[in-house]
């Protein structure tokens, strides 16, 4: 099991935290157009998974899956989106990335009073708060050594 | 085990078949008096409600009858416009139905189109070389499975949560559109599909799923 | 992490240092605007940038799904209530729409050791709570209209908060979608 990069955005769609570990191919394109390019397409997932949903969703869209990774997403009712890219593997992602919302994102940035809501995370200490959370994840592995 | 839908989408990203099965209708009932206690949304298609969902009546869902009298769009069958009709105080107690919306045919079409390009960029976006589209998209009511053939055709089967096999399931949909469509003389690649036999032999198909499983497909 | 389990433990942090220093912020903040209109918009300004952190805080805690109904709404504040002042609210005086309710406060501990003066009738005290709330529903899509109807301070029997529900905003479409 391994992660490979994390993508958290507001609801207006602005990145506010990139961050990647195994990452191994760049899509190729500048980082605010992989961006703008993965909210649109999120965008886009749960239009079509709200239309095509058979009962009332609930949550709506959890995850997808290819052949080389999965794209994990938790919205919170306030409208963040975290977007965590991991080989196909993993499992028990959604409570993963609920604690990086109550221990990570909550405490460290929310409570940071120097950081506006909307802006981009500058943050050291989330940085480093956050890097730590995710190796020691048993989702992270050992890959990559 | 329940299949909700099958569709097939072409090399170039039309819709040339879809199957419903086994889709739910949602619809409740109630009568309600004086003020109404639903927020609804008045837009220029539809009376849909936005808050204050209430016994089943969930956000989202659409009205289509008023005392019984069908609902086209934001008009009763009588001409009257809902809105003014739901203001009115003297109009209540009053009956109302609502509806999950169900999809129209021009929705499909549009929603498959909408699926080629989110394949596309799912495997432009991936982290590791040599990406697939999506094979599975998960949410809390459905599970969608996508089998792309080598030749470009999608296969895309919508089924409840937590299924095993319906790879398996997939292939099989493949195999009976090769026996039925392609065999076919009469049938010209890209076109939709509308051979009868092979509408048979998948609803024969997914009987016999729903019935004894997945993994009882006589290979 | 032992950070927060030292937070949420309420017998380790002292509601009056809260109340104190809430007093001493309202009074400066009297002394600098010198009018008390002025105050209490930015006191309510200031609980609605509290109210749009603390929802984060209070969704990652509690893992509430998002409100459909309005009575759904008003549980989930009074669960917030509790958890960050430690009081509980009763909800009442719905309107019949259900698109209006009342919080109603026997205690306030931001009011504990106040005695309003005479001349500062139109001071909202506790201005703060309605931005709050505000402020957090805001930030879940629900634009609501939140005010005092009644006060302890101005020698009512409870303070009763009012929340009027105005709509649901709409989800943001990114530039390009249709």
């Amino acid at each position: 099991m391994t992660i490979f990069n994390l993508y958290i955005f507001d609801k207006f769609g602005t990145l506010l935290h990139y961050a990647e570990w195994n990452r191994t191919k760049k899509s190729g394109i500048t980082r605010e157009e992989e961006a703008k390019l993965t909210y649109g397409m999120l965008f886009s997932i749960k239009s079509f998974v709200s239309k095509i949903s058979p009962h009332d969703p609930k949550e709506g869209f959890l995850y997808y899956k290819t052949n080389r990774y999965a794209l994990h997403y938790l919205e919170t009712p306030s409208g963040l989106k975290f977007v965590l890219n991991t080989d196909t593997t993993a499992i028990n992602v959604k409570e993963l990335l609920q604690q990086l919302y109550a221990k990570v994102w909550v405490e460290f940035v929310v409570r940071d009073p120097l950081w506006t809501p909307g802006t981009v995370v500058t943050s050291e200490l989330f940085q480093s708060k956050l890097d730590e959370f995710v190796r020691q994840s048993p989702i992270f592995g050992i890959r990559n050594i | 085990m329940i299949i909700y839908g099958v569709y097939i989408v072409s090399k170039s990203g039309g819709l040339i078949f879809n199957l419903d099965n086994n889709v739910p209708r949602i619809e409740h009932e109630k009568t309600f008096t004086y003020p109404l206690d639903l927020v609804l949304d008045y837009d220029s298609k539809k009376v849909s409600v936005s808050f204050n969902r209430k016994d089943g009546i969930n956000v989202g869902h659409v009205l289509v009858a008023v005392n019984g009298m069908p609902v086209n769009g934001v008009t009763l069958d009588d001409g009257r416009d809902v809105r003014t009709t739901l203001d009115a105080p003297e109009n209540y107690p009053i009956n109302l139905k609502f509806s999950r919306p169900k999809m129209t045919t021009n929705e499909k079409i549009f929603l498959a189109s909408m699926f080629y390009p989110l394949f596309a960029i799912a495997s432009q976006l991936s982290p590791e070389p040599k990406s697939s589209g999506i094979e599975i998209l998960e949410a809390d009511t459905f599970t969608l499975h996508c089998f792309q053939t080598l030749t470009g055709i999608k296969f895309i089967i919508i089924s409840e949560t937590g299924l095993n096999g319906i790879d398996l399931l997939l292939r099989k949909v493949y195999e009976l559109y090769s026996d039925y469509v392609l065999k076919n003389p009469f049938y010209s690649l890209e076109m939709p599909i509308r051979c009868e036999l092979f509408d048979n032999k998948l609803q024969e198909l997914l009987a016999q799923v729903e019935k004894t499983g997945i993994s009882n497909i006589d290979k | 992490m032992s950070r927060q389990a030292s937070r949420l433990d309420a017998k380790k942090v002292n509601s009056e240092f809260l109340t104190l220093t809430y007093g001493a912020l309202v009074t400066q903040m009297l002394r600098d605007f010198e009018n008390a209109e002025d105050v209490n918009k930015q006191l309510e300004r200031i609980g609605y940038n509290m109210g749009m952190r603390l929802i984060e805080d209070f969704l990652a805690r509690t893992s509430a799904p998002r409100c459909l109904e309005m009575r759904e709404t008003a549980d989930r504040i009074q669960q917030a209530f509790r958890i960050y002042l430690n009081i509980q609210p009763t909800i009442s005086n719905w309107s019949p729409a259900s698109d209006e309710f009342s919080l109603v406060f026997d205690s306030n501990p931001l009011t504990e050791f106040v005695e309003l003066p005479p001349d500062l009738t139109n001071l909202r005290y506790s201005a703060i709570l309605s931005g709050c709330i505000r402020g957090a529903l805001e930030m879940v899509q629900l634009e609501v209209q939140c005010w005092f109807v009644q006060d302890q301070l101005k020698g009512d029997n409870v303070t009763e908060l009012r929340v009027k529900f105005v709509r649901r905003l709409e989800e943001v479409i990114p530039a390009g979608e249709d």
